[in-house]
């Protein structure tokens, strides 16, 4: 050791009258970083109650509660996230994925208080000082630990779509499918706003765990069409979907598909489950669409014998009449029918009751009647000249591309409706070589049909002309009588008239237009035919649609017969196939709980 | 002034004093001790003022991590890795964000292979210059951990800034990092390092050229050279001690093989060699730091997309990643059986012989009131040996 | 590293030869060699440096798997020593004289899965699990959950929905029956 040793600690004294480097607080305030992850907030109108913070919080910090004024609703469970700041570690990762975005944090890390019990709270909902604070943590930009892209479907572009009736949609690979599986957080918001309320993180997560039979068995659970409607489902779940609130929802509908599409025919029944013991009780069902068909799918299952009567030649209603092969080709929905056939499900096709038997009759021999006739009649224009040879009926003309029927629609059509008759009219004219126009009275986004459906319809050559309010259909000139028609609207604006409630077209005086066309197909909905229906059966209606109870019963049969069931189109108000094979599972169970069985 | 040296003997063989003789004082030092020496405790045999044998005692900070790990999804164990070396957590996130990569096939982007560098630097700074006001202040030396600390604070106003956390920065997720620096970040970083740099001069000053530090230091706890493969020794505890070995150098992990410098080694692995060999890797990481904030991409992506953390398997399979940490060592065994949830972790921590096995070796013929100075001069985080 | 491979196939028995990276490998050997190849490795191959020593709980085999994590620094290469030891009759030979700090690690496994080193040193006393009464903790037939759930009470006050089942019950109660 030399003197140095001794001499330099001395040194520290040089900084004895420096500035200290304490934070005199609170005279001093000392914010967080613009990044801290201090206490946490909720855009509570954004959040959409999922519950992925909980799912991904490793310290049980998060409890999803209710909050006062807000009800669950279709793609909001009402539930909001409460913190437990005994647990939280301020990792964030809630904050990472959030997929509504709701969740965020603020700058803010002092909360003092006697009371342990108030470091809890529901961010968003109970107010705090930090609310709205511009600073703390959020997600960067470029950086999620979720997917918001949708794996994207293979589909055969619009120029090479118009040429065939082949199937556009290819359906995911296994890779794919498992992808977008992936993508779902399981937090169910979606299983309230299907109709049916499908297990649908159930089979997801089938999807994921590449067990296909279990995922078909989920499918069968709720929906006897899931080759059908993984196809042409109107998903009102990936309306609901957490993931869609800030991304593209979770592919639901073609993950349906590709498990359907996994399993052949031959192994349905080793992955289903079988049907109960034979009741010895007997049902009637009205219509093979997809409403009877689901009733008699789960009646036979519950031990009943089944007959469905069909008036057309072939059974499936609208899924095979109305819904052009290039979206739901025969194969597909010929399997889903196949399947409820294989449990012993009678269908007798070309049977119209009303026509060649009495309902009267089936309420005598058999125990219960379920009707699902849909709406087969087509709304008229209601202008002069509708009744022109070539005003067609859309659903008449998709079912007589169905039957392979010549239909000499000409080379100029005329789609009048937006709805996805109108959209499948178009796009059936298109791929007969024709020239096609919807006119549709509304404005584009008022439209029913769904938006992929517009999108293609336009993609594959359909002009859209918004805003046109038919007047009149008149003969063609310089073409024979009724060979050729000419279609007259009136341009109109959309009027804000009452407040709350959409805008309606009025008539631009003066504003008319008119075209010529081959023939002008009304596409502007269908009304139920209830002709077949006797005032002794005992079927109450209103505006011309059966009334029913919860399980779907329209009449107890205690005169004349059995009771009868109705569902479907002509008593939902959706109008959809997931609806109708809703209301077939329903009425099942109802029948079946009318008769005894083990729901009673 | 040098003491004799020791030698090693395998705890087996060593004498147990007769404690009924009357000639021996059993007392225990820690678990709450000033030495910042964590959660644990030494319990300590002495005859006159001379401790003549020594337990460690650990068990205070044991939170079962290994076991909690094996019930979480494998994103969840992000944010609890880091609490198994509260002063420098980023080790545990880097190490168990690479052995899941590497099990998962996941290749980082290149700035998050810059940013992990700087992550991994700035909290060795940080957590030497906690170091050394311990060491300093088991001497007695209380001013310089006031600076010290000081310092350290302001590499964590950095941290807060990167990251939006002091202490548990859960920046290093695997996949790469979560966020890019913020606006103005590099030039805070490198007036930052100018002062660190002017108070370690300060330092190195004040504690190294003195003469009750020197008086108290050299010859105490001294490590022989043979010891460093015997006993597992790694870090500069092993460097000072002649083993030339740096896993930053010898491995080459993360930005490190692009980046200059050179291992320091020393010749003598006492208490002062070794605070010597460590101010010298204080400097070394400034160093370091200026290099990652001249050679960092300013643009790309810092993180590769993995699967949804909720569901995310690895396929089965078992790596071991380590690094070097401050203490040496630092390593994370992960263990996949093919499900969303490891299978076995478990971490291996520089402490876990440095506090154990080498200082019951050392503490022996040591005065009552060196304990605390031999005790920081090994750098031992006890939450990493009993994790 | 083959050539290593195919010397410790050869005097050990050794098998399962992995290249997890270039320079990390694995290898499995039966556990009454593990005292013998581990210091043959530690003095003849130079792997001189033991990083660490565990066990994995293979319950589905009724064995524990032992690791021991070895380094050769001047190859700089990691090797991974496995050994399955029956988790019925759990006991190896123990390896305290080949390093100074394997005894602690010994002593970790004892309190942690139950496997005994006779011979190492304090291998019975208490590690970290200070007036422990359960079973060995990492084994994975221990549920800490349920170990937490039975000792420690719950923070009153504290109930969460599941979203979709609170959806079923207020918009769809019918579901349920």
């Amino acid at each position: 050791m030399d003197l140095k040793d001794f001499i330099a600690p001395f040194a520290v004294w040089k900084r004895a009258f420096e500035k200290p480097f304490t934070v005199r607080k609170p005279i001093d305030e000392r914010p967080g970083a613009p990044r801290y992850r201090g206490f946490h907030m909720n855009d509570a109108d954004a959040c959409v109650g999922c519950g992925t913070c909980e799912a991904i919080c490793m310290n049980k910090a998060i409890d999803m509660v209710p909050v006062a004024g807000r009800d669950p609703e279709d793609g909001d469970s009402g539930l909001r996230p409460r913190v437990d700041y005994g647990r939280c570690c301020w990792c964030a990762l809630c904050v990472d994925i959030c997929p509504s975005g709701s969740l965020s944090m603020s700058n803010e890390y002092v909360w003092i208080d006697k009371d342990p019990d108030v470091f809890r709270y529901v961010p968003g909902v109970e107010s705090k000082p930090w609310d709205g604070s511009p600073l703390g943590y959020r997600r960067a930009d470029g950086y999620r630990l979720l997917d918001e892209d949708r794996v994207p479907m293979p589909e055969t572009g619009p120029a090479e779509a118009v040429a065939s009736f082949l199937e556009l949609v290819k359906g995911y690979s296994r890779a794919q499918a498992e992808k977008e599986a992936d993508r779902c957080v399981s937090c169910g918001l979606c299983i309230a706003s299907c109709p049916a309320h499908m297990d649908i993180p159930g089979y997801i997560k089938a999807v994921r765990d590449g067990d296909m039979e279990e995922g078909l068995r989920l499918l069968y659970d709720t929906n006897p069409f899931p080759e059908a409607c993984g196809r042409v489902c109107t998903h009102l779940c990936e309306d609901a979907c957490s993931i869609g609130s800030a991304g593209d929802p979770v592919a639901i509908r073609w993950l349906k598909r590709y498990i359907a599409d996994q399993v052949e025919l031959s192994d349905y029944a080793k992955a289903l489950p079988r049907a109960a013991a034979p009741t010895g009780r007997k049902v009637a069902i009205v219509g093979a669409g997809p409403g009877g068909l689901s009733a008699a799918y789960y009646l036979a299952m519950l031990g009943y014998g089944v007959t469905v009567f069909e008036k057309d030649e072939a059974a499936g209603g609208m899924l095979r009449f109305g819904i052009p092969e290039y979206r739901l080709p025969y194969p597909a929905l010929d399997k889903d029918i196949g399947y409820i056939e294989s449990l012993g499900v009678g269908i007798s096709r070309g049977v119209s009751i009303g026509k060649d038997i009495p309902l009267a009759k089936l309420r005598k021999d058999y125990d219960a009647v379920y009707l699902s006739t849909g709406l087969p009649l087509a709304y008229r224009l209601e202008v002069p000249g509708d009744g022109h040879p070539r005003v067609l009926d859309g659903v008449a003309v998709l079912a007589a591309a169905t039957r392979g029927e010549e239909l000499g629609l000409g080379g100029r059509v005329a789609v009048i409706g937006g709805g996805n008759v109108a959209m499948d009219a178009a796009r059936t004219a298109l791929r007969h070589g024709a020239r096609v126009d919807i006119l549709y009275r509304r404005r584009e986004e008022d439209m029913p049909a769904d938006a992929e459906e517009i999108r293609e319809a336009k993609a594959e050559g359909a002009r859209l002309v918004e805003k046109a309010i038919p007047l009149e259909v008149r003969d063609a000139e310089g073409a024979p009588a009724g060979k050729a028609a000419v279609f007259v609207w009136n341009e109109a604006a959309m009027v804000q008239k009452e407040a709350g409630k959409r805008p309606v077209p009025e008539p631009i005086p003066g504003a008319v237009r008119e075209e010529r066309y081959d023939s002008i197909i009304a596409a502007i909905g269908q009304g139920p035919d209830l002709s077949y229906v006797a005032e002794a059966d005992g079927v109450p209606t209103r505006r011309f649609k059966p009334v029913v109870d919860a399980d779907g019963m329209a009449s107890s049969g205690q005169a004349g017969g059995a009771a009868v069931f109705a569902g479907g189109d002509f008593v939902n108000d959706r109008k959809d196939a997931i609806s109708a094979i809703a209301d077939g599972h329903r009425a099942a169970l109802g029948i079946d709980r009318l008769l005894g069985g083990k729901g009673a | 002034m040098r003491r004799e040296k020791q030698h090693a003997v395998p705890p087996a063989e060593r004498a147990t004093p007769d404690l009924d003789s009357g000639k021996y004082l059993v007392m225990w030092q820690g678990p709450q001790h000033p030495g910042i020496t964590g959660n644990m405790s030494l319990r300590l045999v002495a005859e006159g003022d001379t401790v003549v044998d020594c337990e460690t005692h650990v068990g205070y900070l044991h939170r079962g991590f290994e076991k909690l790990m094996e019930r979480r999804l494998y994103m969840q164990n992000f944010p609890l890795v880091c609490r198994i070396a509260v002063p420098e957590p980023d080790f545990n996130e880097y190490c168990y964000a690479a052995a899941l990569e590497e099990l998962a096939g996941v290749v980082i982007p290149e700035k998050a292979v810059w940013l992990r560098t700087l992550s991994l630097e700035m909290i060795r700074l940080a957590s030497f210059l906690m170091w050394i006001g311990g060491q300093a202040g088991a001497f007695g030396h209380g001013t310089i951990a006031q600076w010290s600390v000081t310092m350290r604070d302001y590499v964590l106003d950095l941290f807060e800034e990167l990251t939006g956390g002091r202490i548990y920065h859960m920046y290093i997720i695997p996949g790469g990092v979560r966020g890019d620096v913020p606006a103005g970040f590099w030039k805070r970083v490198l007036a930052t390092m100018d002062v660190v740099e002017k108070n370690l001069d300060d330092i190195e000053l004040v504690m190294f050229h003195n003469a009750v530090f020197k008086a108290r230091a050299e010859g105490l706890g001294y490590i022989p050279r043979d010891w460093v493969d015997q006993y597992g020794i790694t870090g500069p505890n092993a460097r000072a001690a002649g083993a030339g070995r740096d896993l930053r150098k010898d491995s080459g992990y993360l930005a490190y093989p692009r980046l200059s410098f050179e291992p320091l080694v020393g010749t003598e692995s006492d208490a002062y060699g070794r605070a010597r060999l460590r101010l010298g890797e204080m400097y070394q990481a400034i160093d370091l730091i200026r290099q990652i904030v001249d050679r960092t991409p300013a643009n790309g992506p810092f993180r590769e997309k993995l699967p949804n953390p909720l569901h995310w398997k690895i396929p089965a399979g078992e790596t071991y990643v380590a690094a070097e940490c401050t203490r040496g060592e630092y390593g994370f065994y992960v263990v996949s059986d093919g499900s969303d949830k490891p299978r076995r972790v478990a971490v291996r921590g520089p402490s876990y012989t440095h506090a154990v096995s080498v200082m019951e070796r050392l503490v022996r013929g040591v005065n009552i009131a060196d304990v605390a100075g031999l005790m920081v001069s090994l750098h031992t985080y006890p939450p990493e040996i009993e994790r | 590293m083959n050539e290593l491979a195919t010397r410790l196939a050869g005097r050990y028995g050794a098998r399962d030869w992995h290249d997890q990276r270039k320079d990390l490998a694995s290898v499995a050997v039966d556990v009454i060699r593990i005292r013998d190849v581990l210091a043959w490795l530690r003095d003849e191959e130079g792997y001189r440096h033991l990083s660490f020593a565990t066990a994995i709980d293979n319950i589905e085999r009724n064995v524990f798997t032992l690791t021991y994590a070895l380094r050769n620094h001047e190859a700089r290469q990691g090797l991974l020593i496995h050994a399955d030891v029956d988790r019925d009759d759990p006991t190896v030979d123990s390896i305290h004289l080949l390093w100074g700090q394997a005894w602690t690690y010994q002593r970790e496994m004892k309190e942690w899965f139950g496997i005994d080193f006779p011979g190492s040193p304090r291998v019975d006393e208490e590690f970290v699990l200070e007036g422990w009464d359960g079973p060995p903790m990492m084994r994975r037939d221990f549920d800490s959950l349920a170990y937490s759930d039975a000792t420690y009470a719950e923070r009153p006050g504290r109930v969460t929905h599941d979203p979709a089942a609170h959806m079923r019950d207020r918009l769809f109660p019918e579901a349920a029956r």
